[in-house]
């Protein structure tokens, strides 16, 4: 009885449903998924980073997929000056882009703080379009690859072949979701962080300092993506605008989860991901796979109306 | 304690405060006056939120006009804002957690005063888990006056509570700061409309319209006072 109960409540129906919807794809074609799980982590833990800047610092920054491409050249760049390990690179990668965030913040962010909505997007569209022309200017467009032996290991179990490297974007998602929700419940700053983004004045008026709060955030959140840049160089080609289509996904998966919506990221990003796996396995119509982002969106905006029409 | 001199404030080239001078030592102080008179901005200028163009602000001899508003909360003022502020989706509990835990003398004794918040405002023990957002008006400024509270202030600065509270718990109110006053020792300045309930608890007050202080006088004088009485009284 108390299932049936559940049942009626719409968050145990959308479970569910990814579930049997899980189970018919694992049966019929165990890799697809495996691969859209891959692909869904990726999704998750470039958008988590942004999702955070946007919730808390209030700002929609257009230029993240191109951190993230700064981070992929920062990985190359350290691969061919001192053959380190790109795995052992998001070490240092994290520490200077916490560095470059911090820069960025007090050079660019904090003095459009209070501005308005359309001047901070044209400066992070602008921000970001300066660093694909830097990187352009640098190593030219030409796509750069790092030979990385062991990312394309890949493992066999029955007549089932998968990549293994790419379970990293699981770990990482994983990882980082983790690690932000424990910070944002855990930590002082962490609940100052959550304080601000739901009240600023309210934040000032219990005594938090607002302007550190959005710096550290802002900073952290670089971090992340840049040492994200660096673990996506092992498996992708690098290129100055390598990083545009991930800053559109993101916003995407951010709009539909709502802003502050942490949890929501990881289904939609799943959501994204499988589907996207399916249409890319049909055969002929892996060519399709770029819509279904754009299916969603529409679809997720519909529904969303529908919901406030009904209410 | 308090100490405003000559203050004059601007939105643009409204000129909302005018030579503004206000006193308040270990007492409690009253500001009334119709909407739009400046007692919000007055109260801004305090903490912080308004900049004035001229004039001096004191809190314990040491000017707070190049303070940031955190600076100055955690020199011991503590506000209710008349638009609340709470944070909408964080429980009640941990809202009234976040108006100790950055105070750091205040975060230390929190645990009582939390019992002490619940024995004043039992309601607000029976929602702790519920999220700030689903309370009623009158529980949110209950919320808010006790999330104020939760920071131990040497000053509470309240603006217009009364509001969205029933009659009943607005006597309530008043009462309890002028307990709270007696046995804490804390300086406390009332911004009101609702001048009849606040006289009971008040030492002094000020009158200001339109930007400017009118008048000011003890609460027994403000009582017997024929414009107040006219004006704000309706007798
Ligand atoms: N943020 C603002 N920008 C411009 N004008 C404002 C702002 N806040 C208040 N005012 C104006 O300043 C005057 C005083 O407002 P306020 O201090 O809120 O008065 P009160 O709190 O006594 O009702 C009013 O004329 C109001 O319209
Ligand atoms: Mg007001």
């Amino acid at each position: 009885m108390q299932i049936v109960s559940k049942l009626r409540e719409r968050r145990y129906q959308a479970i569910l449903g990814a579930i049997i919807m899980a189970v018919i794809i694992l049966a019929v074609k165990p890799e697809v998924l495996l691969e859209g799980i891959q692909r869904s982590s990726l999704y998750a833990v470039i958008a988590l980073p942004m999702a955070l800047i946007l919730g808390i610092v209030g700002i929609i920054n257009l230029a993240h997929g191109d951190f993230m491409m700064l981070g992929s050249y920062m990985a190359y760049w350290f691969a061919v000056k001192s053959g380190l390990d790109p795995l052992l690179a998001m070490i240092p990668a994290m520490l200077a882009f916490f560095l470059i965030g911090i820069l960025t913040f007090y050079a660019l962010i904090k003095p459009v703080l209070g501005s308005q909505e359309l001047n901070q997007l044209l400066l992070t569209f602008g921000l970001g379009l300066v660093l694909e022309e830097a990187a352009n200017l640098s190593f030219t467009s030409a796509p750069l690859k790092l030979s990385v032996p062991y990312v394309s290991a890949s493992l066999t179990i029955g007549d089932l072949t998968f990549g293994t490297f790419e379970f990293v974007y699981v770990l990482a998602a994983m990882l980082v979701f983790y690690i932000i929700s424990l910070f944002l419940k855990k930590t002082r700053i962490g609940r100052a962080a959550r304080a601000v983004g739901q009240n600023p004045k309210g934040a000032k008026l219990v005594g938090i300092d607002v302007n550190k709060t959005y710096l550290i955030i802002f900073s952290l959140s670089i971090a992340i993506i840049g040492t994200i840049g660096v673990l996506f160089a092992m498996r992708h080609s690098v290129f100055p605008v390598m990083g545009a289509p991930y800053t559109m996904k993101s916003f995407c998966l951010i709009a539909m989860a709502g802003i502050g919506n942490i949890t929501g990221i990881l289904w939609y990003s799943a959501l994204l991901g499988v589907s996207e796996s399916i249409i890319t396995a049909i055969p002929g119509a892996a060519g399709w796979a770029d819509l279904v982002f754009f299916a969603l969106i529409v679809g997720a905006i519909l529904i969303r109306s529908y919901q406030q029409r009904v209410k | 304690m308090l100490s405003i001199k000559n203050l004059d404030a601007f939105y643009g080239k409204l000129h909302v405060l005018w030579d503004v001078s206000l006193e308040l030592g270990n007492e409690c102080v009253g500001i009334f006056g119709p909407n739009g008179a400046g007692k919000t901005t007055l109260i801004n200028c305090i903490v912080g939120l308004v900049k004035p163009q001229g004039g001096t602000v004191e809190f314990d001899n040491k000017t707070l006009l190049n303070q940031e508003t955190f600076q100055i909360i955690r020199s011991g003022i503590a506000v209710v804002p008349q638009e609340r502020e709470l944070f909408p989706l964080m429980t009640a509990a941990e809202n009234l957690e976040a108006g100790s835990a950055y105070i750091p003398a205040a975060h230390a004794k929190r645990k009582e005063r939390l019992e002490f918040i619940f024995s004043i405002f039992p309601v607000l023990k029976l929602k702790s888990s519920l999220p700030a957002a689903v309370l009623s008006g009158g529980e949110q400024r209950m919320l808010t006056i006790a999330r104020a509270l939760m920071a131990y202030p040497k000053l509470l600065i309240l603006d217009e509570p009364s509001t969205g509270l029933q009659p009943s718990l607005t006597t309530d109110l008043f009462l309890r700061l002028k307990q709270i006053r007696q046995s804490e020792g804390i300086s406390i300045l009332i911004a009101e409309q609702n001048v009849r309930q606040c006289l009971k608890a008040i030492d002094r007050g000020y009158v200001i319209e339109n930007g400017k202080i009118v008048l000011q006088a003890t609460a027994a004088n403000l009582a017997d006072n024929d414009y107040i009485r006219k004006s704000y009284l309706g007798l």
